[in-house]
């Protein structure tokens, strides 16, 4: 009985299984993640000249556009505002990206869970996983730049790993929700693709909150919202930040158990509707 | 013992009582491999998918009926065991591996599986195109449960056993389907599994390494390990398998020794064909299988040397095979279809009538002796004859003789393989034949007998 290790022994019901014994076979399966994210990362890169190098690229050409056409429309002429950008660009990049993919992971992975079985929670938590090195050099390359974008080093970048960590969280949380949801409603990723584009625009990326005077406090609801609103705290600084991150934060751990129930409860059932 | 229902149903019933398969209804899991106790899985069969917005409203819901793709299946195979499953496509064969294999749950009843779980429902899950073969190995390793550590310490072998040499760092996707193959069931094998199911992987590959594969899952099973074995060749089924399940629409009609189960499978395939004959059409039968018609059956089978009936056999021996086919309808013109199975459970033969022949008309009850000639120009091992009585057309069987007959050819001291091509060496241009020998044993193989299975 013993023979073969730990979790040799599979016993299934109708019933899905306990939360423990849920996080148990994640845990005992991570080496599963590791060898997927890595495997999603080196994909991505293969074969191109600079490899990782465009996941700093590709964000920082789009802070820099959006930068001079928003400065434009807005008409904010503060000498900080590239780097204001730049941070609120380069989290939305990691989440739609990241969002985008895990949305779909679970149908697009059917070949593999058909066939095999582990914790299907962990086919939405690659794309985080194999997006992370870019978002790191992004950010790293932020924080480097950031005397000449205007903005300062200080003791408030040590925010910085929280409002990552607070970015990935809630990235998470809806790339459990949203792929479990995805194997029922295959509407699912063009409602995603459309809220991505009108989400954009209702988080402060590429302008400042006051700005839109009384709708910021519907701003705040925003989740996304306080995460910029970390990160520039720990790049820019002077944000209002407690509300939005509190709310923020909230919505993340609701979204968390919504994802880990959904997934516990449904994840042996997935493969039948794929 | 023939097709023939009366034989069968009391034989396959005496079985279930004597070997006592009544489900426990907690399964301990202790002894066994697997135990699975009143499972059933259902499936929603949907006119068309629901959609979200379909869903949301409280009308137009989408119409839906209930599908057991598996019911009250009560099975309990100890560990070492190597079991096959027979049925018709669609009877729930593929279901049953995917409960076992755990990537989907039942909607009632209770499963438990002891030990990894290697599941060879398609070989090389995940293989990424762009990466090499290496790679790959951990990649699909690790999708199968090992761990780097393990898979590290198997890499020689695993690489070794698919003989892929200096392609192991070339990019899978200039891969061979052959090396794909090769690559996808190494790693498979050396997971150290306790429990294999294997669904029709051995089908795949060159015929050098199918017997490889077979005789790794040997290897496997001697080490204790448990098969379960889904292949539409009954032959590797006969070969591999000493017990056997038939699963019908959802339900194990029958466990118990493969020959029964084989004639029970295909008993039910003609009370099918009749059902699916008399009306709403049914499931249409395999294609490559001919519609199975049955009122034929094999009662007697002689294999014959000089006139003496013989069971084991020199190479290149003239053998003669002959049959007794009683038919319980009146048939025009039947056609006489041969089949011989090699040592590793392939057919390596087959020789039939021409088809559209006209010989004669047979009357309900009237035996016909059918005889096949032959050379055996074969290599050592145990073969198995068979014969299929099929229509003029060969779109439809009257009798398969999946029982067939087993004989053994013997060894010969100074060549091997599967056939025997009466290869000759000369040296110098002087044939080793007419050179002195050394004193040369004679064949070693007059102690050993043919295996009637």
């Amino acid at each position: 009985m013993a023979e073969a290790g730990s979790g040799s022994l599979m016993q299934l019901d109708s019933h899905p299984g306990s939360l423990r014994a849920w996080t148990g076979e994640i845990w005992e399966r991570r080496s599963v993640l590791g060898v997927l994210s890595r495997a999603d990362f080196q994909g991505r890169y293969k074969r191109t000249s600079f490899g990782i190098a465009w996941s700093v690229v590709v964000p920082l050409v789009q802070a820099l556009v959006l930068t001079v056409i928003f400065a434009r429309i807005t008409g904010v002429l503060q000498k900080d505002f590239g780097a204001y950008v730049l941070a609120g660009v380069l989290g939305w990049t990691y989440f739609s990206q990241s969002v985008q993919s895990a949305a779909t992971s679970i149908v697009d992975g059917a070949a593999l869970t058909d066939k095999v079985w582990f914790p299907r929670a962990i086919l939405p938590t690659v794309p985080l996983l194999s997006n992370l090195p870019g978002l790191l050099a992004t950010m790293t390359f932020l924080v480097v730049a950031l005397p000449l974008l205007g903005g300062s080093i200080s003791v408030r970048l040590l925010l910085l790993p929280a409002g990552v960590l607070l970015l990935i969280l809630f990235t998470w949380a809806l790339a459990l929700v949203l792929s479990a949801l995805h194997v029922y409603f295959r509407d699912v990723r063009y409602l995603l693709q459309a809220a991505l584009l009108m989400w954009f625009y209702i988080t402060p990326v590429v302008y400042p909150q006051r700005m839109v005077g009384k709708f910021s406090a519907l701003l705040d609801l925003n989740p996304l919202t306080g995460i910029v609103a970390l990160l520039r705290l720990a790049t820019v600084g002077a944000t209002d930040w407690v509300l939005p991150v509190t709310i923020s934060a909230v919505s993340t751990l609701v979204l968390i158990a919504i994802g880990i129930e959904v997934h516990r409860r449904h994840d042996r059932l997935f493969v039948d509707l794929l | 013992m023939t097709v023939e229902s009366s034989e069968v149903s009391p034989l396959s019933l005496d079985y279930q009582s004597e070997a006592g398969r009544q489900p426990p209804p907690n399964p301990r899991g202790a002894d066994a491999a697997i135990e699975m106790a009143q499972v059933g899985k259902r499936y929603w069969k949907l006119e068309d998918r629901p959609t979200l917005v379909r869903s949301l409203l409280p009308f137009n819901r989408p119409v839906r009926s209930e599908l057991w793709a598996l019911r009250d299946a009560d099975l309990r195979i100890e560990k070492g065991e190597v079991v096959g499953v027979i049925g018709r496509n669609g009877a729930g064969k593929t279901t049953l591996l995917r409960l076992l294999a755990g990537v989907t749950r039942p909607t009632e009843g209770r499963i438990v599986v002891n030990g990894r779980v290697a599941p060879l429902l398609s070989l090389g899950i995940g293989f990424q195109r762009e990466m090499s073969g290496r790679e790959n190995v951990f990649l699909n390793g690790m999708l199968l449960g090992l761990t780097q550590q393990e898979l590290r310490q198997r890499f020689d072998d695993i690489v070794a056993f698919a003989e892929l040499g200096d392609f192991i760092d070339v990019p899978v996707k200039f891969y061979s389907s052959g090396m794909y193959v090769r690559l996808g069931f190494a790693i498979a094998v050396h997971t150290e599994p306790r429990v294999l199911l294997v669904d029709e992987v051995l089908s795949v590959g060159d015929s050098a390494f199918q017997v490889k594969c077979l005789q790794r899952l040997d290897e496997i099973r001697r080490t204790g390990a448990t098969v379960l074995m889904v292949s539409h060749q009954i032959a590797a089924i006969h070969y591999l398998c000493p017990r056997s399940i038939v699963i019908r629409k959802g339900r194990v009609e029958f466990d118990g020794p493969t020959d029964d189960a084989v004639a029970l499978h295909h008993e039910m395939l003609s009370v099918d064909a009749d059902a699916d004959a008399s009306g709403e059409g049914g499931a249409p039968s395999d294609s490559h299988d001919p519609q199975f018609i049955g009122g034929a059956s094999i009662v007697g089978r002689t294999l014959l040397r000089d006139g003496r009936e013989v069971r084991t056999v020199k190479p290149n021996d003239r053998l003669k095979y002959r049959i007794r086919i009683r038919f319980e309808r009146p048939v025009e013109d039947p056609g006489f279809q041969f089949r011989l199975v090699g040592p590793d459970g392939r057919w390596i033969y087959a020789r039939h009538t021409p088809l559209g022949l006209k010989h004669r008309s047979i009357r309900a009850g009237e035996e016909v002796e059918v005889e096949l000639e032959f050379s055996a120009r074969l290599g050592h091992g145990t073969h198995l004859l068979q014969c299929v009585v099929i229509t003029p057309d060969a779109r439809g069987t009257f009798a398969t003789d999946v029982e067939g007959l087993h004989f053994f050819v013997e060894p010969l001291v100074d060549r091997w393989g599967s056939v025997e091509l009466d290869g000759d060496i000369s040296v110098d241009g002087i044939p080793v034949a007419s050179l002195p020998q050394a004193d040369r044993p004679d064949s070693p193989a007059s102690e050993v007998t043919a295996t009637t299975v």
